[in-house]
């Protein structure tokens, strides 16, 4: 029993049961604030698998941005509690079947060693050797710095590509989201500042007149 | 596991993180005075007697700035690295992050003058 | 090495309880969506084990792409529920069946 299992015990079962209320939940506002939990306790683990910088990269995404745009559209949408309570064991049938066939295959994948890297499974024998990874000890640079150097040189399209996700995302939430109404008498600052006060006098002068 | 990653650094920022926010709390719940009765239950809304629920409608201007947010901190994620390796990758990098940020300055001035930046 | 496994369960059951919001919310398509976010966060969590179990800094780049799909989506898909509100004036998604004609 290590710190590290301890943390990834704490870290995976506080996500695993946030998820589990993020589906259940009868408040909106719960299942965000629930979400932001989930996406705290895996950026935690994050830091146990030893990519730090996507630990900080999630929080600062995933709860920073995405569960605030969330919390933002919960407010906008201004939904009544009452409208959002409903019959879960209508769909219990359909969704506890599909539940059932992905456990199944979850364990199909993982006990019969599919993946070639998990052959080893006894885990005794495997750390009675207590070997020293000699690989970590030579070359251990960040993973921020093995990132950066990967994705501006080896892989730069991808991060081309993740500017035109982004501009595509920006621009069409834009044109979904604006739309002004023209039966709305708005108050155009500039226009209203850039009448000459004179003229404005003297045409009504005229007018009268 | 063999390759436990954290640090020294990592450590001692984790620590501070767990010790900022508890003590921020004791802090004030040790200073502050206490008074009890039902105005202290309401809600505080200026000194005026706050109308209606708690849960009102926001404008949809909230959510275009939430947007635009969104966007700015995901182009950040990827300039982080950068930051780091700025000085090994080389000229071509810089050129590639100006044309990443010129595709991303074309969604701002496209939110620019469509107004989505101005508070009506 | 062997200890990621434990990773993998956690990111698969998480992908699993994201694919049940979606079943069982059938009323409330915020919760589908944040469900959605549920999925691809577990996507992410795989990526990342399989990138630091074989060594492979692809994995990584991948999760980078994977995580900026994720917020166009949620601003686009909030963007499409906030125009589809005003519009209709409910959420409830067993009222959008305009589509079967």
């Amino acid at each position: 029993m290590t710190i590290e299992t301890v943390l990834f015990s704490l870290f995976s079962s506080i996500a695993l049961i946030s998820g589990l209320m993020v589906i259940r939940a009868k408040n909106p506002i719960h299942s965000v604030l629930f979400l932001i939990l989930v996406f705290c306790n895996v950026s935690g683990l994050l830091v146990l698998l030893g990519v730090e910088f996507f630990a900080m990269i999630f929080l600062v995404v995933y709860v920073g941005a995405i569960a605030v745009l969330f919390l933002f559209v919960v407010m906008m949408l201004n939904i009544q509690i009452a409208e959002m309570q409903e019959n879960v064991l209508r769909y219990l049938p359909v969704g506890g079947m599909v539940g059932l066939i992905f456990l199944l295959e979850i364990f199909l994948v993982i006990e019969n060693d599919l993946i070639p890297v998990f052959q080893l499974t006894d885990s005794t024998a495997h750390s009675a050797l207590n070997f020293e990874m000699f690989v970590n000890k030579i070359q251990s640079i960040p993973n921020i710095e093995a990132i950066g150097q990967i994705l501006y040189t080896h892989s730069f399209y991808f991060f081309i590509l993740a500017s035109l996700i982004l501009l595509v995302a920006m621009i069409g939430a834009i044109v979904l989201t604006m739309h002004k109404t023209t039966l709305v008498k708005r108050q155009e600052v500039f226009k209203q500042n850039a009448i000459d006060f004179a003229k404005t006098i003297h045409k009504i002068r005229s007018a009268q007149e | 596991m063999n390759h436990f990653p954290i640090h020294g650094p990592f450590v001692a920022f984790l620590g501070l993180l767990c010790l900022v926010p508890p003590g921020a709390v004791a802090i004030s719940w040790l200073l502050a005075p206490r008074t009890q009765g039902a105005e202290k239950r309401t809600t505080y809304e200026s000194g005026i007697e706050p109308v209606g629920e708690a849960w009102i409608q926001f404008s949809v201007r909230y959510y275009m700035y939430a947007l635009v947010f969104v966007i700015f901190d995901v182009e950040t994620m990827f300039l982080y690295p950068w930051a780091v390796v700025f000085d090994r990758v080389g000229a071509l990098a810089l050129l590639e992050v100006c044309l990443f940020l010129f595709i991303l300055l074309i969604g701002l001035v496209y939110a620019w003058r469509k107004g989505a930046l101005e508070w009506l | 090495m062997i200890q990621e496994v434990k990773y993998l369960t956690v990111s698969m059951i998480l992908f699993l309880l994201g694919i049940w919001g979606i079943f069982l919310n059938r009323k409330n398509i915020i919760i589908m969506l944040m469900s959605i976010e549920l999925m691809l966060l577990a996507v992410n969590l795989n990526l990342l084990v399989f990138s630091v179990c074989l060594d492979d800094m692809m994995g990584q780049i991948f999760a980078l792409l994977v995580l900026t799909v994720a917020a166009a989506e949620s601003a686009i898909g909030l963007a499409i529920l906030v125009v589809y509100y005003r519009i209709r004036g409910t959420i409830a998604v067993e009222f959008i069946h305009l589509m079967k004609g």
